[in-house]
């Protein structure tokens, strides 16, 4: 009982999350300089009867609340996201559905890496807090979480790319390509300095805050006693800290995904990784906002959904999380 | 969530640490001492960059010839309008520095008021504030900004200047206030809710002041530090937001900051051209701003918790 009323409070917030997001591209929308009605304000050889036919025909003439909101929700809600202005009229949605598969790939392999590098970096400099070790991990994580995305990836081009020549400057593959096999295989030489990039950036903060966990777990009772019992270092570390220590990270992770995707949106324009990142750009020159918006109200549920997903895995992990909140 | 979390939210209660004092404690510690100095340079060049390096290049007055590596001419090297990197990276901190600090003071105001406001009134209005912060907190508020800039700039107009700073540098500084101000927010609020409960509050509330009296009187000189602490981080994270927006194209290029640099190097094929020095200097001054300021703001963080494991 109490497990189900904790779990739709969490579904409950999520919910509400989206709808605010829905309102708060609703007045996007309104404010927009490419409105119907404004562009055609503008122009002075358009009559005011044209003008009024316009609204009429948009559905400008209700009231925002609640016609033209209810409106814009239904829509967007049956998947109506609009038509992109610099595609010549297509549906925003397709436009932008055959961008997400390449921003997936770089983003999900680029997180993991990070994940499983900065536990490794974060546990390793944590357990020897104070040390020579710790000092230059730890001064190395806050560099890279100092770098921008974008000038990182610049690096990594100039150094890997341009001067030893090991791995291409841009693009998803070789035009004019292999296919099957030796496809793939050119598609990860393209893809390999993207996730580079991305998954550089994000170590920096999972070793940061893993390390304090670390450490901060290190000054236990139950190290202690597992110390007392005569466990190895490393069975110490792995059966006994991790488990405690990993939670800041598992909700740091889900909780940044919005800013991972920020980032790795300038990634993609580095390497002209056709995704959503140079999309984002290309719309941002051609003012298309349906793609912009769409982009964003795309982005924005799947970090709800992300975080929603890190609540119910964080009370696996914990219980207790949810005996706590439901108290 | 709710407003019964009482004294349990760990709230640090800092009072005793004052604007110089801090500084002096700071200047003690030799990490701090190296970034406040960083610091400092970075903002004298911002402040008469002229001082240093003569007036802005631009494409008709560049003299030298386009991506020269660095040599003793050009410390730094050319850009491929041969402009002098040395020349245009002081002059963007100015930009950038400007831009990250006033995008910090309107994160600050936001942050800070709303969290008070939250804090001290709870029940509903502190539900429902930090419900709010609690999207902007998991949105992925970058490409909300990246929306908002032009739309601003649409309304607002983008040929004119206030203060010498041009309005296309102002929505910038706008957007990243707007979509920024959430971690702040939660900050002051926790700190509020603890001070809150304060003898001395309590006394303010019975003596009949009103709750603005109160904020103002009472609660905001108490949460100052905090305020301090946090801006530093805020500063860094602005100067990073700023040089992402620049770099994707949203900056003024009559006004460069650092990621207008970055995004002129991108565009000139920097990265595949192997010219190195065009992205080396204005990436360099990012990251050294960056770390100057986290450092700076991790010893402040240092130096409250002990001052107030030293009072208790």
């Amino acid at each position: 009982m109490k497990l189900r009323g904790w779990l739709l409070g969490r579904v409950g917030g999520a919910l509400a999350t989206i709808l605010m997001v829905l309102l708060l591209n609703f007045v996007l929308f309104r404010l927009m300089p490419g409105s119907p009605d404004r562009a055609l304000a503008r122009n002075p050889r358009v009559s005011a009867e044209a003008i009024a036919a316009a609204r009429v025909r948009w559905g400008l003439d209700k009231p925002l609340f609640p016609d033209q909101l209810v409106a814009y929700v239904g829509a967007t809600l049956s998947g109506d996201f609009g038509y992109s202005v610099k595609y010549g009229g297509r549906e925003v949605t397709s436009v932008i559905g055959e961008k997400i598969a390449p921003t997936l790939l770089i983003v999900g392999l680029g997180e993991i890496i990070a994940l499983a590098a900065g536990i490794a970096l974060g546990a390793w400099t944590g357990w020897r807090r104070g040390k020579f070790g710790d000092r230059v991990g730890t001064l190395s994580a806050l560099i890279l979480y100092s770098m921008p995305y974008f000038w990182l990836g610049m690096l990594l081009v100039t150094l890997f790319a341009t001067t030893l020549g090991w791995l291409p400057t841009s693009g998803i593959s070789t035009p004019g390509g292999p296919g099957g096999v030796a496809g793939i295989v050119d598609l990860l030489r393209h893809a390999a300095l993207p996730i580079a990039t991305i998954a550089l950036g994000l170590i920096g903060q999972y070793a940061i805050l893993l390390r304090s966990s670390v450490a901060e777990a290190l000054r236990e009772g139950y190290v202690l006693t597992a110390r007392a019992k005569g466990l190895r270092d490393d069975r110490i570390l792995r059966g006994h800290i991790l488990p405690n220590a990993l939670l800041p990270t598992v909700t740091l992770a889900a909780l940044n995904a919005g800013y991972v995707i920020g980032g790795a949106l300038t990634v993609e324009i580095v390497f002209s990784w056709p995704g959503l990142g140079l999309l984002t750009q290309e719309a941002l020159q051609s003012r298309d906002y349906p793609v912009l918006q769409g982009i964003f109200l795309l982005l924005a549920i799947s970090v709800v959904v992300a975080n929603l997903l890190a609540d119910l895995l964080y009370s696996r992990l914990d219980p207790r999380v949810r005996h706590g909140a439901a108290r | 969530m709710s407003g019964n979390v009482k004294l349990s939210v760990g709230g640090r209660i800092l009072n005793r640490v004052s604007g110089g004092n801090l500084l002096l404690l700071l200047l003690r510690r030799w990490d701090a001492r190296v970034a406040l100095a960083i610091l400092t340079l970075l903002a004298l060049s911002g402040i008469a960059p002229g001082l240093f390096v003569g007036p802005l290049q631009t494409a008709t007055t560049a003299e030298a010839a386009p991506l020269l590596p660095p040599s003793g001419v050009h410390l730094f090297g050319t850009d491929d309008l041969g402009r002098d990197l040395l020349n245009l990276t002081v002059h963007g901190a100015r930009i950038s520095l400007v831009v990250g600090a006033l995008s910090a003071v309107i994160t600050l105001l936001l942050g800070g008021g709303i969290g008070m406001i939250a804090g001290y009134r709870g029940g509903r209005a502190d539900a429902l504030l930090m419900r709010i912060a609690d999207t902007f907190l998991i949105l992925p508020t970058f490409v909300l900004a990246l929306i908002l800039a032009p739309i601003l700039r649409e309304l607002i107009g983008d040929q004119t200047e206030i203060l010498g700073i041009r309005t296309t540098l102002l929505t910038i500084v706008a957007v990243i206030g707007i979509t920024s101000w959430s971690s702040t927010a939660r900050i002051v609020r926790s700190q509020t809710l603890s001070l809150r409960e304060r003898t001395f509050v309590e006394r303010a509330r019975l003596v009949g002041l009103s709750p603005m009296r109160i904020i103002a009187r009472h609660i905001f000189p108490n949460i100052r530090t905090v305020l301090v602490a946090n801006g530093i981080v805020v500063i860094a994270g602005s100067i990073l937001t700023e040089s992402t927006l620049s770099f994707i194209g949203l900056g003024d290029p009559f006004q460069p900051s650092w990621g207008t640099i970055l995004g002129n190097a991108q565009s000139a094929a920097a990265p595949s051209l192997g010219a190195w020095w065009f992205i080396m200097a204005p990436g360099g001054a990012i990251l050294f701003t960056v770390i100057a300021c986290t450092i700076v703001g991790n010893a402040i963080d240092e130096l409250l918790d002990r001052d107030v494991r030293v009072r208790r």
